[in-house]
């Protein structure tokens, strides 16, 4: 089975980068070559396909595949900004692990193994919190998320055991089907760090590597958002009963996140955790979906989810950009940076039309949807503005591009690439000398590559909203002309005496 | 009720207890092993025995990664801040709790007990995972609410099928694993215990410290 074969490569390429981590070059060699067979792993994917093994199996989707495509995609462009740029020896074994377990998340059938694989995926990424010079402030870093990511398994663990069953008898009061669907969205909301549980992932921007932010934070947390998503639609969201005080929670997370997350961004001076709560405010869209309890939202939070990735990614790639080009991640430190790099300021502008976008992209009304399927009236009018609020980081950043320069490190032609004659007669002292020279240049050209890859995401391509919009796996055949339903074995409604 | 699950139960409960209770780090290492490799058994039918191998499987790897981290002479952790005897009835307390609420309001497929267990040792994970102050403590603390929340699964939906075994063995070793590095890399600084970090790393913006480097 071709999602098999997927696995298999990420999983084996990231054990034997781990295996040659005495040796940085031959890991991040061997990284690079792996992430690049995820690419053409994915892209084989048959999204038609099935395995039973036992009660259960895996199944592959449209959506499976485009969501390991560019995930895939964009791991491999990070890798490559993160070379030049700076970064950790064990970032790509990570980056394919996490693809790995991502994989393995969405093809499962049974929601109560998936989140089991979410949860190992979200462990990898305690690697990259090490930090070589203070082991011990890396690895308490590193704790704190391990928390986060085993408290947010346990609740998802808890919650689709509760539902996982027969049902049909139930004596229960509708409290208990709050609980369940509440412990499921607040796991989504920790493994995205969101508002009020940030705390942990506000930490991992002080020793994560920029390039690595979005994998930890966007991409492995994605995949069990997406379970969540499908898991709400099946089981929570056809119950006629009242689940209004814990969607009200989910409610408050989600807006909290979207508005005080852009606030956040606004004022921090690292531009590390600009882009750390850049990604948790776009979560909040995503967690907002989770509180609409309406299959409506099915396929523009789907869609949302892909941009939200690829977007992120792009800016996080810029924000390497900026650190390699400029010698620093201190946003008072960047004036006239916009002026100085051309290929920086495309990069920047596609960031900001794919995450914010604009009437008609199909990321813009897959938000907007979201937003009116969640929330009535003026309510729904103020959370839309509050979703542009990326704009007042992106001008403040943006202001202080088009400032005059306060001080020159580099040329003024710095950003271009410079490439020597090659020296036939040492061909790797070559290679190493314009590699160095070029680093500048070969990250902000990735931040372009996957910029314009977040716009063509935000405008549709690859069929990307008919994919979201497909059935979640399932060990039939799959069916383009059925919408999601709900699954058998759920309670009929039913009075209850309880206060 | 079957008598011999009644004795893994508490082989569960006691280990657990062990884990969160002993100053020495390698024995509470030892009470996590107990509770890791028995809490797979507590369920009604048994798994199949590939299945079965696989958790324990899991359960060792997981166990045994901890314990290389914990090399070295007679190395300490937090322990239990009550004493094993509060913890001992704290547990007792929840499994009764868990035994009496088993299935939460519906007909389950999976034995009352495996929810006895599972919420003593969500119980014991508590203080552990909320005040701790050290790598491993805390680390431990998140190996036993896995295996609580696992054994609550188990209590409500039955025996997993071979598929979920399979990933439930996988989670336990990547977490023992993941809490082994964090172990290790505390002790690189030279002292010999995993207290956490009273300093917060922070990345360095200016000039030359933040210009490109190779991978480290």
């Amino acid at each position: 089975m071709s999602l098999v074969v997927f696995v298999v490569v990420a999983f084996t390429s990231a054990g034997l980068a781990l295996g040659l981590r005495a040796r940085p070059m031959a890991t991040a060699s061997l990284g690079l070559v792996g992430l690049v067979a995820t690419v053409l792993a994915a892209v084989a994917i048959d999204p038609a396909q099935a395995v039973v093994v036992g009660h259960s199996g895996l199944a592959t989707t449209a959506y499976l595949r485009i969501f390991l495509i560019l995930g895939s995609l964009v791991g491999l462009g990070l890798t490559v900004a993160g070379l030049a740029a700076g970064t950790r020896r064990d970032a790509a074994a990570v980056t394919l692990a996490i693809l790995g377990a991502s994989g393995l998340t969405l093809g499962l059938v049974d929601p109560r193994a998936a989140v089991l694989v979410a949860t190992a995926g979200g462990l990898f990424g305690v690697l990259v919190t090490l930090v070589p010079t203070d082991g011990r402030a890396g690895a308490t870093i590193g704790i704190r998320e391990t928390r986060a990511v085993v408290v947010a398994g346990a609740l998802a663990i808890a919650a689709t055991a509760w539902f996982g069953r027969d049902l049909s008898q139930l004596a229960a009061q509708p409290v208990v089907f709050g609980l369940a669907y509440l412990a499921f969205a607040i796991a989504v909301a920790i493994r995205f760090g969101a508002i009020p549980f940030h705390l942990w992932a506000a930490r991992l921007t002080d020793v994560v590597p920029e390039t690595s932010l979005p994998i930890l934070m966007a991409l492995a947390p994605a995949s069990l958002a997406i379970v969540a998503l499908a898991w709400t639609d099946a089981s929570v969201a056809p119950l006629l009963v009242d689940l209004d005080p814990a969607r009200a929670i989910v409610l408050a997370i989600a807006i909290a996140s979207i508005v005080l997350a852009s606030v956040a961004a606004f004022v921090q001076d690292d531009l590390e955790q600009v882009l750390g709560y850049s990604i948790v405010g776009d979560a909040g869209v995503v967690i907002l979906a989770l509180a609409t309890l309406d299959p409506e939202a099915w396929a523009p939070t789907r869609t949302w989810i892909l941009v939200f990735i690829v977007a992120r990614s792009s800016f996080a790639a810029w924000t390497a950009g900026i650190r390699a080009g400029f010698w620093t991640g201190r946003v008072e430190d960047l004036r006239g940076w916009a002026r100085r790099s051309p290929v920086l300021s495309v990069a920047f502008a596609l960031v900001v039309i794919a995450s914010v976008g604009f009437p008609g992209l199909v990321s813009f009304e897959a938000r907007t949807s979201i937003v009116e399927l969640a929330l009535d009236g003026p309510m729904a009018t103020l959370v839309l503005l509050g979703t542009l609020a990326p704009l007042a980081y992106y001008g403040r950043l943006l202001w202080i591009g088009l400032a005059r320069p306060d001080r020159i490190l580099e040329p003024i032609d710095a950003w271009r690439p410079r490439i020597s004659p090659p020296d036939v007669t040492a061909m790797r002292r070559w290679l190493r000398t314009t590699w160095n020279a070029n680093r500048a240049f070969s990250t902000a050209s990735v931040a372009l590559l996957l910029g314009v890859l977040a716009v063509a995401t935000s405008a549709g391509a690859f069929e990307a909203p008919a994919a979201a919009a497909g059935l979640p796996p399932s060990l039939s055949i799959p069916s383009e002309d059925v919408a999601p339903v709900a699954s058998g074995d759920l309670p009929e409604p039913q009075e209850s005496s309880a206060p | 009720m079957n008598p011999a699950l009644v004795g893994v139960a508490l082989a569960v409960v006691v280990g657990a207890v062990v884990a969160g209770s002993a100053r020495n780090a390698r024995s509470a290492i030892l009470g996590l092993v107990v509770t890791m490799v028995a809490a797979p058994v507590l369920a009604e039918p048994t798994p199949a025995p590939l299945a079965l191998a696989a958790r324990l499987v899991g359960a060792v790897l997981a166990g045994y990664l901890l314990w290389i981290a914990t090399r070295g002479d007679r190395l300490q952790t937090q322990g239990s801040l009550v004493g094993w005897p509060t913890e001992a009835f704290l547990a007792i307390a929840a499994a009764v709790v868990g035994f009496g609420s088993h299935g939460l309001g519906a007909p389950t497929d999976g034995p009352p007990l495996a929810a006895a267990a599972g919420f003593a040792l969500a119980a014991l994970a508590v203080l552990p995972v909320v005040t701790g102050r050290d790598i491993l403590r805390i680390g431990l603390g998140l190996c036993l609410l896995l295996g609580g929340a696992l054994l609550v699964r188990v209590s409500l939906g039955g025996t997993p099928d071979a598929l979920e075994e399979l990933m439930t063995a996988g989670l336990v070793a990547t977490l023992g694993g993941a809490v082994a590095i964090l172990a290790v890399a505390a002790r690189t600084d030279g002292r010999p215990g995993f207290e956490l970090s009273s300093t917060t790393t922070r990345r360095s913006s200016h000039g030359a410290n933040a210009h490109p480097r190779g991978p480290r």
